[in-house]
């Protein structure tokens, strides 16, 4: 399959082709705008997405140095307020301030196939023992199973792409992947975070998994790009009016591990969203 | 690619330097950025400590497919981005810490951010009143076009670097006009007034204070500049004479702090002029610079279009024509410019607009790819837009158009999805009385298979504005024979979506956007409705959503406050034209393989070389006199023009002359080949039309037959 010039697989386009190779044809290589509704309630999933969002700018402001009281002088939404205070505390715990190095919002990427692959972390630390911490802040209304995360295609991306990519972030030494770990700490679950660390074996099979994606992405031809047998996956898809799979969306809370798939804002990465507007 | 010597020299410099590379177009300067980048990264560089900084974001598409390539080592992410996001990103980043000190009344609150066409709204809220007090009342344009204008001055203000509040005082001192119009720019500078204090009280932000909050404010602060300073340690800089003065000053102040940098100056542009480009404060930063290099070399143009260039150059603008390098031995017959050119003279505009599809139907039969194509325009109408790509379409043959932008409120589409909002919405029918064309026309959008015929039949039945509430009856109670006529299955998916408008009706209003996009998923774009399989018609969809969001989530509370509907606002903004809804289109055919129709400074931003150009109707003024702007004005609002020195016709005239001799230069610099040029005596207008870029062909064609026969 021809992919668009300057395309680049992220967690999020390899999870969309792993869920369902339809939707990643139709978004990634027709790049079909489908403006329906993702999941119901609409106005809460918005206001939910907005707060997510600007809980992340929180924390990167506080990375960079903008002190903390002054972003918690801003806040105005309940919930972003209780977020903001968990974090705190786990900022506390954790003795951020004093690990070596943070380094907030930061893109990696690698070659895999005949393309690249990349991601965009909320934050890597490099510890003083000399290992590197990726950590994912999450904003999901319920914790997701372990094993439904482990399997995320997040979860094997960003340690193998911290492993390839991430020797600047170590002052330019390899890193190995028993070096990596990787949390998902939950806003409204500060005290489960799910932690995955990483070792080379892991490593070796993610990236044989991802260069067997990548070639049958790279290999198939419109054909190969079926709708998935799994349903459930069009209960929370836009383009299910054109496969003929359903009318409504499905509302969020009725499936809980969808939740955290479709609060993730980030995961759909690409280049425009990285560059800038102009006036 | 091989590179020349020259241009190894410069990317293999040694790490450190700050390099100056300035050249005209064509002469391989961006091949050096993009390897010099590529260069910085093979060393070691952290690809995330490399700025690259570009005044339009489009000029940084060859260095991010650069970088796209599986080649490239892995690592972490060049910034791409202009001055303008910079600014937006560091004032969203650091706003706790500047917003009291910028003068915000509710620096606790977060900032909006302003679209262009958000700005346009509330300056439009501000200034309408002000205008019915008898503000402006001797400019007679658009009111549309006069809230663009002031916003303008206060972007101009801000890029070029002097204090909004004199916007009307440099403006009102270069005026050589009668001098009871002057008044005109002391009301200008009140509503610029008007607006940015309403933006201080309610803490929005145009690009004007996005720039001035960052420039004047943020970059002077330790945690933003520390920040900057650390985050990136090199530094690209492209096309910097596209750039504004602020920019520039920026940088200079910089440029210390940077490992090393590669400023790229292109000779002959300051195209952006219209925007603030400043290319004489660009060139102040050679100064800052370690090392300085100069490309002379074309890899783009042949001799005779080196002679067209030169040969135009002199009879445009003689006073500071410098001639191209031009060999001496080069026999003549090689130098000839005609041989470049080709020309095709009209009565009427569609004459010349058929002779251009027939030479390009040519052109692509001999061989030659669609994408080494441009027709190009000084200003680029919906209707010329129409017109040719109508006609190539009909050749078959692919094209894409560059203009900026075109208005959504003009797509089928959305007037589909207004029209079906209006119904939804009974409460608005004041606003817009639908009439049963618009239900007609809706109908046939809406499903699929319906022709006009059909669709005119069905809402002269159903279509009922009873007690003035717009309606639509059941499909059901129409008598059999013109059900028939209709289909029973058009007549199904009519009360489908029939049915569904009335059960939204029952419910609480949504917001508009939310409405459109269930609409849009649940009927319109299921199986036999009209938007099924139309990738277009998803595009547009989505773009209106996106349009009516930002405008919700900037303007919805005060509206909400003021007990008004946003949807409804939005749709009456849409209807004056406040809120143009632009959109860029990008479902067409990929630029490479299409014929390129374009407005002529567009074409030059996107700094692409090609292999024919056509230039269309050259006897148009549009090629030498700038758009009408009472309010605004490039060259007095820039660094170069002192307060108080009036702006004459001479200076009129003599900044025209040189701009179309950048222009044509910039053109042919960006030509491999050959030049068309389309000539039709009556205009796209009608009118008979003799501009100077004409007289100019003229004259160079007469002085090469005169030297012919001599
Ligand atoms: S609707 Fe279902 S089958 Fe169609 S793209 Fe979405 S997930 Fe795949």
């Amino acid at each position: 399959m021809r992919l668009p010039k300057g395309f680049q697989f992220s967690q999020g386009s390899l999870q969309d082709y792993v869920d369902c190779a339809r939707r990643f044809f139709l978004r990634y290589v027709q790049r079909l705008a489908w403006p329906a509704v993702e999941s119901e309630p609409i106005l809460e999933s918005e206001h939910y997405a907005q707060l997510g969002e600007q809980f992340h700018k929180m924390i990167q402001q506080h990375l960079i140095g903008v002190p903390a009281e002054k972003i918690s002088a801003m806040i105005t939404a309940e919930e972003l307020r209780e977020w903001w205070e968990n974090y705190l505390e786990y900022y506390r715990q954790q003795a951020m301030a004093n690990q070596t190095q943070l380094f907030p919002e930061i893109i990696l990427s690698a070659p895999i196939g005949n393309h690249r692959l990349m991601a965009k972390f909320d934050l890597i630390s490099l510890q003083k023992d000399g290992s590197l911490v990726i950590t994912d802040w999450k904003t999901a209304r319920k914790p997701p199973q372990r094993i439904w995360l482990e399997r995320r295609l997040q979860t094997r991306v960003y340690p193998y792409l911290l492993s390839k990519a991430g020797d600047f972030l170590n002052n330019n030494h390899p890193i190995y992947p028993e070096q990596i770990r990787m949390i998902y700490w939950f806003a409204n679950f500060p005290d489960q975070p799910e932690v995955f660390s990483y070792d080379r074996k892991t490593m070796k099979a993610d990236q044989e998994r991802l260069e067997y994606l990548v070639e049958a992405i790279e290999m198939g031809d419109e054909k190969a790009f079926h709708l998935t047998d799994d349903k459930k996956h069009c209960q929370f898809c836009v383009y299910r009016s054109l496969c003929g799979r359903g009318i409504q969306a499905s509302n969020l809370d009725t499936d809980e591990e969808s939740v955290e798939d479709i609060t993730s804002f980030d995961d759909r990465l690409d280049i425009d969203q990285i560059a800038e507007i102009e006036y | 690619m091989k590179l020349t010597p020259d241009q190894l020299h410069i990317i293999e410099i040694s790490p450190g330097e700050k390099i100056f590379l300035e050249g005209a177009a064509g002469c391989g300067k961006t091949t050096v950025g993009v390897e010099w980048l590529l260069f910085l990264m093979a060393q070691g560089v952290p690809a995330s400590s490399i700025l690259l900084l570009v005044p339009q974001r489009t000029m940084a598409k060859p260095y991010l497919e650069a970088m796209q390539i599986p080649g490239v080592s892995a690592g972490g992410f060049v910034a791409a981005m202009t001055m303008g996001g910079m600014a937006r990103r560091m004032v969203d980043l650091f706003w706790p810490l500047v917003a009291d000190q910028a003068g915000f009344a509710r620096p606790d609150l977060p900032p909006t951010f302003l679209t262009l066409e958000t700005a346009q709204y509330y300056m439009a809220q501000i200034v309408t009143p002000l205008l019915s007090q008898g503000l402006l009342d001797s400019v007679v344009i658009d009111p549309n076009r006069l809230f663009s204008q002031i916003i303008d001055n206060l972007n101009k203000a801000a890029v070029v670097g002097f204090p909004y509040q004199e916007i009307g005082e440099r403006l009102k001192g270069a005026w050589n006009g009668e001098p009871e119009q002057a008044h005109i720019y002391e009301d200008a500078q009140q509503c610029a007034n008007h607006f940015r204090s309403f933006c201080l009280e309610h803490n929005l932000l145009d690009f004007s204070l996005q720039m001035e909050v960052f420039t004047r404010r943020l970059w002077h602060l330790p945690p933003c500049r520390d920040f900057l300073n650390h985050t990136y340690r090199h530094l690209l800089a492209e096309n910097i004479e596209e750039d504004t003065p602020v920019a520039h000053d920026l940088l200079r102040e910089w440029m210390p702090e940077f490992e090393s940098a590669l400023l790229i100056y292109d000779t002959d542009g300051g195209y952006r002029r219209f925007l603030g480009a400043d290319p004489q404060s660009a060139y102040s930063l050679k100064e800052q610079c370690t090392s300085q290099a100069c490309f002379t070399n074309s890899f783009v143009k042949t001799m005779p279009i080196e002679a067209l260039e030169n040969d135009l150059s002199e009879i445009l603008n003689p006073e500071s024509h410098k001639p191209a390098h031009r060999s001496e031995n080069i026999p003549k017959n090689q130098s000839d410019p005609r041989t470049a050119l080709a020309h095709g003279f009209f009565r009427y505009y569609p004459e010349m607009l058929d002779w251009i599809a027939g030479q390009v139907q040519e052109l692509v039969q001999y061989g030659l790819p669609p994408g080494e194509i441009v027709i190009l325009a000084p200003f680029l109408s919906d209707a010329l837009r129409f017109s040719i790509m109508h006609r190539l379409e009909d050749l078959h043959i692919p094209c894409i158009s560059q203009r900026p932008s075109r208005s959504l409120r003009e797509e089928p589409v959305t007037q589909c999805l207004l029209t079906l909002a209006y119904l939804a919405h009974p409460e608005w029918k004041d606003s817009y009385p639908l009439s049963k064309f618009d239900v007609a026309y809706a109908l046939m959008q809406a499903i699929g298979g319906m022709d006009l015929i059909r669709s005119q039949l069905l809402s002269e039945i159903v279509f009922h504005p009873r007690k003035n509430v717009p309606q639509l009856t059941s499909f059901s109670i129409i008598n059999p024979a013109m059900q028939e006529r209709i289909t029973l299955q058009l007549g199904d998916k009519y009360e489908t979506l029939r049915l569904w408008l009335e059960a939204y009706q029952q419910e609480p209003p949504q917001e508009l956007d939310h409405f459109i996009c269930r609409l849009f998923g649940e009927v319109l774009s299921q199986p036999e409705f009209g938007f099924h399989t139309n990738m277009k018609s998803g595009e547009v969809t989505a773009n209106l959503i996106e349009s009516i969001q930002k405008f919700r989530w900037v303007a919805g509370d005060q509206l909400v406050q003021a007990g008004k509907s946003t949807g409804l606002e939005y749709l009456e903004m849409v209807r004056q034209g406040v809120i143009a809804a632009q959109y860029l289109r990008s479902w067409e055919t990929d630029i490479n393989d299409a014929v390129l129709i374009s407005p002529a400074y567009t074409y030059l931003i996107s700094n692409r070389p090609i292999e024919v150009q056509f230039w269309l109707d050259i006897g148009s003024r549009g090629w030498f006199e700038r758009l009408y702007q009472p309010l605004t004005h490039p060259y007095v609002l820039s660094r170069h023009w002192e307060t108080g020195r009036p702006w004459t016709d001479a200076e009129e005239i003599s900044a025209s002359q040189d701009t179309l001799a950048r222009l044509t230069q910039g053109l042919l610099r960006r030509c491999r080949q050959k030049v068309y040029l389309g000539l039709s005596i009556l205009g796209e207008q009608g009118y008979e039309q003799h501009g100077p870029l004409l007289s100019a062909f003229q004259r160079l064609l007469q002085q090469w037959q005169t030297e012919g026969e001599m």
